[in-house]
């Protein structure tokens, strides 16, 4: 949508051709309104105007390319949405305000285009939104009390075109109707009423209308929302609204009486006990909460197409009274972010439903990127304050995440359109924050290793210092062990072998590898034994009981050699004796290998 | 065929294997301890509980957003109206700090806690330090097993949890560890006798007097140790050099603390850790005097230095009490030591539940098995005494005693009921232990002995499965308190509804948020005292009177404002300049602590000052001496203003099926004066269950209306 854009150029353009002539000079004497048929909606607080307009183009031989569009000094004030379209087929027209020298009333000019041929008739509606119009009266009321606003507007159209015909349509919410002004002609139906038609009114025509009526609907604005979209690569968007709510219907005169209010229907019609809101169809983990902790008292209906959140305030709020409270939750990102590469678009409302016919007095709507976003571009639905960017810092951020802040007044449920952020992120820094938290844990881990490992003491204490000699010289006995372990296995491995196919050369060959394997292990336990003997005598006395014990087992393991190489092999000897004789070397084997293994358990 | 085992791969040496084993059940214990705290903040929310919380979580916000000498500076002007309160002097600041202090360093990390989380989860972070801290202690009294044990018992110990669960932020919540750490390092200074420790005692000592007023138990446990231990001749140069040294620091750094100021030199709670401390110096003198005299001439020196030294201090002792200058006993203070004396002379300290006697219900309630395991504990200490076990002794048997006298105490008893209890458990299992596996050793030697032992090793597996056994239902009964007496928030009340559902009154902050939003900036709210933390805190509003129970003058005002009739209660209530009146009513709900069951009290402390002499607690009882609402009551009580703010309107309402209007559900009956108006007052606001009920003061009339 350029239209915004391309709105603002033509103002300039019309600011600087009309500077010193009057709005009234744009009027195009070949346009005649034929015909004007205005709505006033006042069903809820807001005061909906629909205009439909029926246009003659009276010249021979050019369209007519604008219309214009007027609000009186008191329209103008509380004008929130104004937009136009083609009556057929509802067609969008381009309205622009106009910046002229009078202050009482407000021009907007409606770009026709080419649709308004020579000598053709073309029939468009203006829409009109005006906010806190209807004002109650009486001012208070008391809490049983019907509450009762009046209306004042103009019961003609105020164009700056003379209009042949016109009439004017007044809707209310109830039959309690307590006065209107009555211009003839003038009919009531029901909870309608009709003024009109009237014939040949002159340019700027007024007369006051005022309709004093019964409305209990809710009177209720929202006086400050303050709406914070947090955005995360990582495939979530968190919302969060701050609001500030006041009930701006008639104030409550005398006390309140919660017995009354709970037993008589009637009491307190004009206060709002809850309302509903609707949230995105993906929105999940959705708080309410206020100061002062959590508002138990809210349900929420998943629909098709939205969640629809039932609010209560915390108390039900009369005329003046006011309430706070925050409403967030999250929805998935892919619904809401696309890329191409490294560009990023986001494409979120501006403002959200609140509850039905709502008036957002002021907004403030925030956007936070993730860090190391740049390049931000924002294109706004409609013209709306940019404020200046800021860094809000949060979990892992060390250079701030950017803000981009947007400030608008006077909204309603028509605003709830979508805006376009553009901005470019390198996606490789999502990988940042991971690798913070690994780089912190890797610091603290080494950090730790470094105070454990090294002595910071500055006196030497001689006894845990030989203790951890000692535990790393049995380390190393052990590690020495169990490399024979090693080798007595491979050893038992070859035997078995030997056992089966009876290849004593073979045998040898691999026997010898094992056994200078043994040697060196062997040797190198000695080698640690000796240096222990100043240290500790009784380790030192245990790994000789220890080399003691391995004697024995290697002699057995050397007989069992021989009794398989010169016995078995050659076959000498004859399966009965074999049997026993190897039985006898197993179950001493055994006897050896159990005391190695108390010794070794006494070592650890 | 056994094979040789290999000794290295993954199998670690018996010293790695027993510091992984203490590492994993320390850490269980702590992690359990903050878990198991956390069942109110899953049950309700993240919030702050019940009444004092709520004023140091708001000194804790002013704190963390004006900067520590602003709030050291703080007079606040929205309590005691119109007195005001030095908020910074009159308050333990170790709490705030404490969590200001981690609220700072987690943004300056840009983690982006919110002031309430820090609040509420600081408790139970607490008390995980404390289990660890408890393990040390132990450790350093007994053994490390004893340690474990005493940490796993701390963990889950309901006197404990009572004021430590999430959302309870309180001075206990972090004092308990604080005390825990000073013993901790006073041990280790007694053992050692090095200044290090026996500094870091004293630093320890300063932080625990800037969280807690219950410091004072501390200053006279830890000069009694001292006594006892030179009564008993263990008097020797490291306890002088301990003690010395955390005497002179301790002191000088709690007078930092603006609320102590000159109390630990003029007060009387402090007079026996000044005694101790000239004691110590005394004796040490004489220690030297005698090592270099002959025996005579010592002897007459000694008598006339003791003479002197009485002398002395009886006549400036008594100088000083009789010009003031050390304050007089105060009643807190008696009433520890006479439990009977708060209650006959001052009602407003009488008045607070947790003030009052022990039960001995609730001690097996809050402790359980430890109960038990207590006289065991304690005799395996006398068993094997030693410095730092006399001093756990004088811990045990002081706070027992203390606990008894009031029920807020039984938080002191709980660590040392843990610490004895691990001992005497891990004692117990230790002897019992070695016996089962006992059969399988045979030694020919020791096995004519041991034949007199029948069924020695069934015998203790037996007793250890019933210790499992008594575990267990620890554990169970510990889990059990902590979900259903400790986690209420008591801000937010839940019911079970007829159909089995949960039922949430929220009323308190319905009401409290009522008044903040849709009163004016500067009202000035009157009610009970109860609610005055919690009215300037949720509300931000003036109250009259608070929690801090300061000026009785000024609640006792308050209290016979609510005991008189509304005429009369109108001029007071013009006097104190009061917009809004506050009450908590329960007859609808079945609410039993309201204000009309307190309402006694507000008779008692009104009348108990000069202004409130027409006011007397028996006009408030019928002629049968009982405290009715119903048609029998006082016509006193039917026609005074706290009871028709509570009841306006409330006699058309009906609250039970087959009763009639007006029948209040905690008092059950039926209410005596049902049809009235109020003239000065006008009903402003009610909660959706009655439970809080405003009232707006009217303007005085207009002259001839």
């Amino acid at each position: 949508m350029s239209r915004t854009r391309a709105g603002a150029l033509i103002c300039v353009l019309a600011l600087c051709a009309y500077t010193l002539v009057h709005a009234t000079d744009l009027v195009d004497p070949d346009l005649v309104v034929r015909n004007v048929e205005r709505h006033i909606d006042l069903q809820s607080q807001l005061t909906k105007i629909t205009t439909r307009v029926i246009l003659d183009n009276n010249s021979k031989d050019r369209a007519i390319q604008r219309f214009l569009f007027c609000l009186d000094g008191a329209q103008r004030k509380s004008l929130s949405y104004i937009a136009a379209h083609v009556e057929p087929g509802k067609l969008e027209l381009k309205v622009t305000p106009i910046k002229t020298a009078e202050v009482d009333k407000a021009f907007y000019s409606i770009e026709l285009a080419s649709h308004l041929a020579p000598r053709r008739t073309l029939t468009i509606e203006v829409e009109t939104i005006l906010t806190h119009e209807l004002v109650p009266h009486p001012k208070q009321i008391a809490q049983q009390e019907k509450q009762l606003v009046k209306y004042t507007g103009n019961a003609y159209a105020y164009l700056p075109y003379a209009v042949t015909k016109q009439t004017t349509y007044v809707a209310l919410p109830s039959r309690n109707i307590e006065s209107y002004t009555k211009i003839k002609p003038v009919s009531q139906t029901g909870s309608a009423i009709a003024y009109g038609p009237f014939e040949k009114q002159p340019p700027f025509a007024y007369e006051e209308l005022v309709v004093h009526f019964e409305n209990n609907n809710k009177f209720l604005t929202v006086t400050k929302l303050e709406r914070t979209i947090e955005l995360s690569h990582w495939g979530n968007i968190a919302v969060e609204e701050h609001i500030d709510l006041l009930h701006t219907g008639a104030l409550l005169k005398g006390s309140f009486s919660r017995y009354e209010y709970a037993r008589e229907s009637k009491s307190g019609q004009a206060s709002i006990q809850s309302f509903d809101t609707i949230l995105p169809a993906a929105a999940s983990d959705i708080y309410y909460r206020d100061e002062i902790g959590n508002i138990s008292t809210s349900h929420t209906r998943i629909k098709k197409d939205s969640v629809e959140l039932n609010l209560r305030p915390r108390f039900p709020l009369f005329g003046g009274w006011k309430t706070r409270y925050t409403i967030g939750y999250s929805v998935p990102s892919y619904e809401y972010l696309f890329h191409s590469g490294d560009d990023y678009t986001l494409e979120m409302r501006l403002v959200d439903h609140i509850f039905d016919d709502m008036i957002v007095d002021e907004i403030i709507l925030k956007i936070i990127l993730p860090e190391g976003a740049h390049s931000i571009q924002l294109e706004l639905p409609y013209p709306a304050t940019r404020l200046t960017d800021s860094l809000h810092y949060t979990y892992l951020d060390v250079i701030g995440r950017p803000v981009v802040s947007v400030t608008g007044k006077n909204l309603v449920e028509n605003h709830i359109q979508s805006f376009r952020l553009k901005y470019t992120f390198p996606r490789l820094l999502m990988l940042r924050e991971p690798l913070l938290v690994v780089g912190a844990l890797c610091l603290l881990f080494l950090l730790v290793i470094i105070y454990v490992r090294l002595d910071f003491s500055i006196d030497k204490d001689e006894i845990s210092e030989s203790k951890l000699r000692i535990a790393g010289q049995c380390e190393k006995i052990l590690a020495a062990q169990d490399r024979r372990v090693t080798s007595y296995n491979e050893l038992d491995d070859q035997l078995a072998y030997l056992k089966t196919n009876k290849d004593a050369n073979a045998f040898l060959a691999a026997v010898k590898g094992i056994n200078q394997e043994y040697k060196a292990a062997t040797g190198a336990l000695n080698e640690i034994a000796q240096k222990l003997k100043g240290e500790s005598g009784d380790v030192y006395d245990r790994v000789q009981e220890l080399q003691k014990c391995d004697r024995s087992l290697k002699e057995l393991y050397n007989q069992q050699q021989a009794l398989y190489v010169d016995k078995l092999v050659p076959g000498k000897i004859g399966r009965q004796q074999f049997v026993e004789a190897e039985a006898a070397i197993a179950k001493k084997k055994e006897d050896c290998v159990e005391k190695i293994n108390a010794i070794v358990k006494s070592l650890q | 065929m056994v094979s040789l085992i290999k000794a290295r791969g993954l199998r670690m040496t018996a010293q790695k294997q027993e510091t992984l084993l203490k590492l994993t059940v320390l850490s269980l214990a702590a992690i359990l301890s903050f878990a198991t705290r956390l069942f109110s903040v899953l049950r309700f929310e993240s919030v702050i509980h019940e009444f004092d919380p709520y004023f140091n979580y708001r000194t804790t916000k002013y704190l963390a957003e004006n900067g520590f000498y602003s709030f050291h500076n703080w007079f606040d002007d929205r309590v005691w109206y119109p007195l005001g309160r030095i908020i910074g002097g009159t308050i333990y600041p170790g709490l705030m700090i404490t969590s200001a202090t981690l609220y700072r360093l987690s943004w300056l990390l840009n983690i982006t806690l919110n002031i309430r989380n820090i609040c509420v989860f600081l408790a139970p972070l607490f008390s995980s330090l404390t289990t660890i801290i408890t393990y040390l202690l132990t450790k350093e009294l007994k053994d490390s097993a004893s340690g474990l044990f005493a940490a796993a018992m701390i963990a889950i110990v309901p006197g404990y949890i009572s004021r430590s669960v999430a959302g309870s932020y309180d001075n206990e919540g972090i004092a308990i560890f604080c005390m825990l750490f000073t013993y901790y390092m006073w041990i280790k200074a007694v053992k050692t006798g090095a200044i290090s420790w026996a500094t870091c005692s004293a630093l320890a000592y300063f932080y625990m007097v800037s969280s807690w007023g219950g410091y004072v138990f501390l200053i006279n446990l830890i000069p009694l140790h001292v006594l006892t231990l030179m009564v008993t001749g263990r008097f020797s140069h490291r306890i002088y050099i301990a003690y010395s040294i955390l005497y002179c620091l301790g002191t000088i750094l709690s007078m930092q603390i603006s609320f102590v100021g000159f109390q630990p030199v003029q007060s009387s709670e402090h007079m026996l850790a000044l005694g101790v401390f000239g004691l110590c110096q005394i004796h040490a003198l004489v220690d030297y005097l005698r090592s270099k005299l002959s025996q005579k001439d010592f002897e007459i020196l000694f008598r006339a230095l003791l003479i002197v030294v009485i002398t002395i201090s009886c006549t400036v002792g008594g100088i000083l009490t009789i010009t003031g200058k050390i304050s007089p006993w105060t009643g807190r203070f008696y009433s520890l030591l006479d439990p009977s004396y708060a209650k006959n002379h001052i009602p407003i300290i009488a008045s607070v539940s947790e003030h009052q006697p022990t039960s001995w219900s609730s001690f097996y309630f809050d402790l359980q098995i430890l109960v038990f395991l207590f006289p065991s504990g304690l005799y395996f200490c006398f068993s094997k005494l030693t410095d730092s076990n006399i001093f756990l002794i004088l811990y045990g048997v002081t706070s027992l005693y203390f606990a008894g006298v009031m029920v807020r105490l039984m938080l002191v008893l709980a660590p040392v009921m843990c610490i004895l209890g691990g001992i005497g458990a891990s004692s117990l299992l230790v002897t019992y232990m070695k016996q089962v596996e006992s059969g399988k050793v045979v030694d020919k030697k020791a096995k004519k002995f041991e034949s007199n032992y029948v069924l020695r090793s069934e015998i203790a597996t037996f007793f250890i499965i019933v210790m499992c056994v008594l575990f267990f239902s620890y554990t169970l009964h510990c889990t059990w308190v902590t979900a259903e007496a400790y986690s209420s928030p008591s801000i937010v009340l839940s019911a079970r509804s007829p159909d089995g559902g949960r039922m949430i009154f929220d009323d308190f902050r319905e009401a409290y948020y009522w008044l903040r939003m849709n009163t004016p900036e500067n009202a000035k709210v009157m009610s009970w005292w109860d609610y005055g933390y919690q009215i300037t805190a949720m509300a931000n509003r003036t109250i009259l009177v608070d929690n801090n129970t300061w000026n009785n003058t000024h609640i006792s005002r308050v209290g016979q404002a609510m005991a008189s009739s509304e005429e009369k209660a109108y001029e007071i209530m013009r006097e104190l300049d009061v917009n809004y009146v506050l009450v908590i009513f329960g007859g609808l709900t079945g609410y039993s602590s309201d204000d009309i069951n307190k309402f006694l009290w507000m008779v008692r402390i009104g009348g108990s000052t000069e202004k409130g002499k027409s006011i007397t607690e028996w006009d408030y009882y019928n002629s049968g001496g009982e405290f009715r609402v119903d048609k029998d009551g006082s016509p006193i009580l039917l026609n005074c203003l706290m009871y028709k703010m509570c009841y306006y309107r409330f006699g058309q309402v009906f609250t039970e099926g087959g009763k009639p209007s007006g029948y209040d559900r905690v008092r059950n009956m039926e209410i005596g004066n049902k049809d009235f108006e109020l003239n000065t007052l006008e009903e402003a606001y009610t909660t959706e269950h009655w439970l809080v009920r405003i009232y707006k003061v009217k303007d005085l009339r207009n002259r001839g209306a």
